[in-house]
């Protein structure tokens, strides 16, 4: 759904020359002082599939709110191209450009980026007052996807009167108000407090559940990403330094500063049942987990009975986790 | 340790004192040889040339004369005027005409709701009746047709404004470039005296109401185009990027995402423009509009002051009036919003239309044309009187003030008459290089170059008729330069130990605070009527109603510079056991002394404006020179554009200079460089 080759983002004068040139793996500072460059982001190239979450994660200044800008234009990148469900982004004219961020993608802000004179209702259908649907139509679908984000009836609000809990459900509700196949999320839930963010991610869960969306998610959070992320690319001096799922990225860390990043992480809440079980066997079990879920599920099972758990899918057999398998698992952290 | 040592040894070098030590010696070099450059150069002054040479006039006033002469000439066939500003000055005449005829109309009832009803809607209830009561305020004290005049220039010249101002703000907000030229050019137009303007729209609009139009928006456009850029640049990036981002073209982002979220600063300055032209379309009056503004500058010319006070207290009444209903309502807090309103929002529009219009058909069905003369209250009676109590009580003898007379002949005789004759027996050349001195030693050669080219343009100005010979209209510079200097050191001597004060003390910031906010908003004439009423008219008055005029922004200023220095030096040096004067003397001045500078830059392009227009009081000089003509422009209209221009080099100069000081880097910063 999105695609993007060997994009660059150089700030400064004559910016182009700097683009693959050996001046870009200068250190910051003596390229700024020598060329008045900045390189905010070198050299990204990554797909993500229909459906996917597709988690960048980074500290500020990692280059990670430019790739995602640049993904609609919103900054202009320096070369590279980008593609948008097929359509050459990079390459758009003005107009071409307005229908794919109105028709094609939608993005959800860090602080919320609600228009303070405009009713809840009106903000959610913002996207669809610019693309010329008519007032009755578009308060209509703005008040459904209200709804679905949990704030019923408080279409006649302002922004000013909510949390911001539910400030950023109303951010939500308008990029999905225009019913895009294409979500960007620049750090949505960083301003919010841990248990307000906790409640916001289970929310993108189900959504994710219920409608399906391609999603690129920005954030400096890296349980948040685990949580989210069908992969994960971790970005630093805007480069990716390693792109994966949960589990590759904290069980082989790509580099130093990979590994110091998930150090922490438990091992069980990212590996899969999957990777550890042994053959399918006949029973007694005690109990069951899905494939696909991860190994923190089994740790209650085995801890409460000698037998083994089975592994299902659909409903089928397809191996056995023991409580060797899921200490084994556990061991690792200690070490 | 072998290698250790040269490494010491070339930190050492490094080291700031050492290098500044070589600066400096290379700075006393140049400073010693351009100290002789200005000794030769005063020398030969002093030699050469005591007077301004007859050579050196330019003779600009006989060309603007003949440019006059030729514009009344060829007012109905040169294509300039047919085409351009003959159109121009009907359109400007026929909208004033107009919307007078309307507010007459309207009857002074049906202005009187109009404005509350414009109250209503904007600030409630409560700036409704302040509205309407100040504007009922005009009628009981000042002649309400007069004031309906005084409204109508000032309404077409507010729309006006509004309609240039908002789209260039809009631009400007949009353009870097753009923002910093008209900043330069508004900025520069607003802070010269409003006189200089004068010969210019006489040239090109003639008289009466299209020139005062003109001349109003000049000062009322900068307040427009400011906030409206102000409020632009001001919208958060995230909702630039919002809009943008769910694809707006350009005019969707600006109508329903930018203007929205600019509208209250926009309004703020939409308030601004208003005050604005109101303090000056009492001085555009001089340019013959036979409104309020007329009798009060007719009242203060004779020293009828009642007769000026009452128009002046009229012209207040209904700027307090247009800033009840102007101002609206800032964000209100969340309780009060979500309490409902005792009337629904969307219904206030149609019950006032309503209500307007029944009062308008009422007014006009009794013809109550004039305001019943029952209500009106002559206050010019018992102001006369009380002027004549203080002439007869105040003017001497009075203990230790010594009374009003015994102040204004001490200016006169002792401060202003010394200081003027001290720069006229300075050879002019002696102070062309001795200004330009000052410049070089504040900035360098540049600020120095650019006095002396002002200067020098002063005196290529001509002489002019006056004390039974002609006048050099560098004498006359000399004369507004000698009140400009005698003023401004009043009114720091006052000012800065107030601000000073107010800077270190929050009892006495709150207790001047309000009297500062007053002086803000009131337009200059209004300070000349209580000056003449105690000083009577003549140079000394002038300064004093600079000093007035100056010293509440000079406070300000100066505490507002104080109160802008950090709290954790200042803790600092109290911690290491400095006292209250110690740490104000080695820290907290220091600190503002910059701010206080460009405070004082501020408050003498004040003085200068008001010493212009002190001519209006007998305070005589460039002002006086750039006024008088505007009445006899087939005569004086060449003097009028060389005084002009004198004001605008004084201007000019003065501003460079002290701008100089305010921003010269510290000693510290230029080692730094």
């Amino acid at each position: 759904m999105i695609s993007v080759r060997d994009l660059w983002k150089v700030y400064g004068p004559r910016a182009q020359r700097i683009v693959g040139a050996a001046e870009a793996d200068l250190p910051r500072g003596d390229l700024q002082a020598r060329f008045g460059n900045v390189v905010a982001m070198r050299d990204i190239s990554l797909d993500v599939a229909p459906g996917e979450v597709f988690v960048v994660m980074g500290l500020s200044g990692s280059g990670k709110s430019t790739l995602i800008r640049c993904i609609t234009r919103l900054i202009e990148p320096t070369s590279g191209t980008v593609l948008v469900d097929g359509a050459d982004v990079t390459a758009a004219g003005k107009d071409e450009l307005l229908q794919i961020r109105r028709h094609k993608v939608s993005m959800v802000f860090q602080h919320f980026g609600l228009l303070p004179h405009r009713t809840l209702l009106d903000n959610v259908a913002f996207g669809l007052e610019l693309r010329g649907v008519g007032k009755a139509e578009r308060r209509e679908r703005a008040g459904g996807v209200l709804e679905l984000v949990g704030l019923p009836s408080m279409g006649d609000y302002k922004p000013h009167q909510l949390s911001g809990g539910q400030q950023q459900r109303v951010g939500l509700a308008r990029a999905l108000a225009t019913n895009p196949d294409i979500m960007l999320f620049d750090e949505p839930f960083s301003a919010l407090d841990p248990l307000i963010r906790r409640e916001m991610q289970d929310e993108i869960v189900r959504l994710r559940r219920e409608v399906s969306k391609t999603m690129m998610f920005i954030t400096h959070d890296l349980s948040e990403a685990l949580r989210l992320g069908d992969r994960i690319a971790i970005m630093r001096d805007g480069r990716f330094v390693q792109v994966g799922t949960p589990a590759e990225v904290v069980m082989e860390p790509a580099d130093e500063y990979v590994a110091n990043f998930v150090r922490d992480v438990p091992r069980s809440h990212v590996v899969p049942v999957d990777s550890v079980m042994g053959p399918a066997s006949e029973g007694p079990f005690a109990g069951e987990v899905e494939s696909g879920s991860k190994v923190r599920e089994a740790v209650g099972l085995v801890a409460h009975s000698d037998l083994p758990v089975r592994v299902v899918s659909g409903g089928r057999t397809v191996g056995t986790l023991d409580r060797v398998g899921v200490l084994s698992v556990i061991a690792t952290e200690e070490s | 340790m072998s290698l250790a040592a040269p490494v010491m040894s070339s930190s050492v070098e490094s080291l700031p004192t050492h290098e500044s030590d070589a600066v400096r010696r290379d700075r006393m070099r140049r400073r010693n040889g351009s100290l002789a450059v200005f000794a030769v150069l005063a020398a030969l002054a002093v030699v050469f040339l005591r007077e301004v040479p007859s050579w050196m006039d330019s003779g600009i006033q006989r060309w603007a004369q003949d440019r006059y002469k030729w514009s009344i000439t060829n007012r109905q066939t040169s294509p300039v005027f047919r085409w351009l500003f003959n159109p121009l000055t009907d359109f400007l005449t026929w909208s004033v005409e107009h919307t007078e005829t309307l507010l007459l109309d309207l009857r002074w009832p049906g202005v009187v709701a109009l404005i509350a009803a414009i109250g209503w809607r904007t600030g409630g209830v409560q700036a409704a009746l302040a509205g309407a009561g100040a504007m009922v305020g005009v009628g009981v004290i000042a002649d309400f047709d007069p004031a309906m005049r005084t409204l109508a220039i000032m309404t077409v010249s507010v729309v006006i404004a509004l309609v240039i101002g908002i789209p260039l703000g809009v631009l400007s907000a949009r353009s870097d470039r753009l923002e910093r030229v008209l900043r330069v050019v508004l900025d520069t137009a607003q802070v010269l005296p409003i006189f200089v303007y004068f010969s210019p729209v006489q040239l090109f609009f003639g008289l009466k109401f299209a020139p005062a139009v003109v001349v109003t928006v000049v000062y009322a456009l900068p307040p427009a185009v400011r906030l409206t850029n102000l409020g632009l640049r001001q919208v958060p990036v995230v909702a630039n990027e919002v809009g943008h981002s769910f694809g707006a073209t350009s005019l969707q982002q600006l109508f329903k995402v930018q203007l929205p979220l600019a509208k209250n600063t926009i309004l703020l300055g939409l308030n601004q423009v208003i005050m604005m032209a109101f303090a000056i379309v009492v001085l555009a009056s001089l340019l013959g509009t036979g409104d309020l503004g007329q009798s009060v500058l007719a009242g203060l010319q004779k020293q009828h002051v009642g007769q000026a006070f009452a128009a002046g207290m009229g012209i207040v009444l209904m700027a307090v009036a247009l800033d009840r209903v102007s101002t609206g309502r800032p964000e209100r807090p969340l309780s009060r919003q979500n309490r409902l309103p005792a009337v629904p929002r969307n219904w206030i529009t149609p019950i006032s239309v309503a209500a307007v219009a029944l009062v308008v058909v009422l007014a006009n069905a009794f013809d109550w044309r004039r305001f019943p003369s029952s209500l009106t209250y002559d206050i010019s009676s018992p102001i006369d009187s009380a002027v004549d109590w203080v002439q007869r009580n105040l003017r001497k003898d009075v203990p230790i003030i010594g009374g009003t007379q015994a102040i204004s002949d001490f200016l006169v005789i002792r401060v202003l008459n010394p200081m003027k004759e001290f720069l006229l027996w300075l050879p002019w050349l002696v102070i062309v290089v001795g200004i330009a001195f000052i410049g070089w030693l504040s900035r360098g050669w540049r600020l120095a170059a650019t006095i002396a080219v002002c200067l020098l343009l002063i005196a290529t100005m001509g002489t002019i008729p006056g004390g039974g010979g002609q006048i050099q209209m560098w004498d006359h510079a000399m004369d507004t330069l000698s009140q400009v200097l005698v003023a401004i050191a009043l009114s720091v001597l006052i000012a800065f130990p107030l601000g000073v004060w107010a800077g270190r003390s929050d009892a006495v910031h709150r207790v001047l605070r309000p009297f500062l906010d007053i002086a803000q908003v009131l337009p200059q004439f209004v300070y000349l009527i209580p000056v003449v009423f105690l000083f009577s008219i003549g140079r000394a008055a002038g300064v004093v109603a600079c000093v007035v005029y100056a010293v509440p922004p000079c406070i300000r200023l100066t505490a507002l510079g104080m109160r802008e220095v950090p709290t954790s030096p200042r803790e600092a040096a109290i911690s290491f056991g400095a006292t209250g004067g110690q740490e104000m003397r080695r820290v907290q001045l220091p600190l503002a002394r910059k701010a206080i500078l460009l405070g004082i830059n501020q408050t003498l392009l004040m003085v200068l404006a008001t010493v212009i227009i002190a001519a209006l009081v007998g305070a005589g000089a460039l002002g006086l020179v750039s006024y008088e003509a505007t009445s006899k422009p087939n005569l004086k209209f060449g003097q009028g554009v060389a005084g002009g221009l004198s004001i605008v080099l004084l201007a000019i100069m003065l501003d460079r200079l002290t701008q100089a000081w305010g921003t010269r880097p510290n000693r510290e910063e230029k080692q730094s460089r």
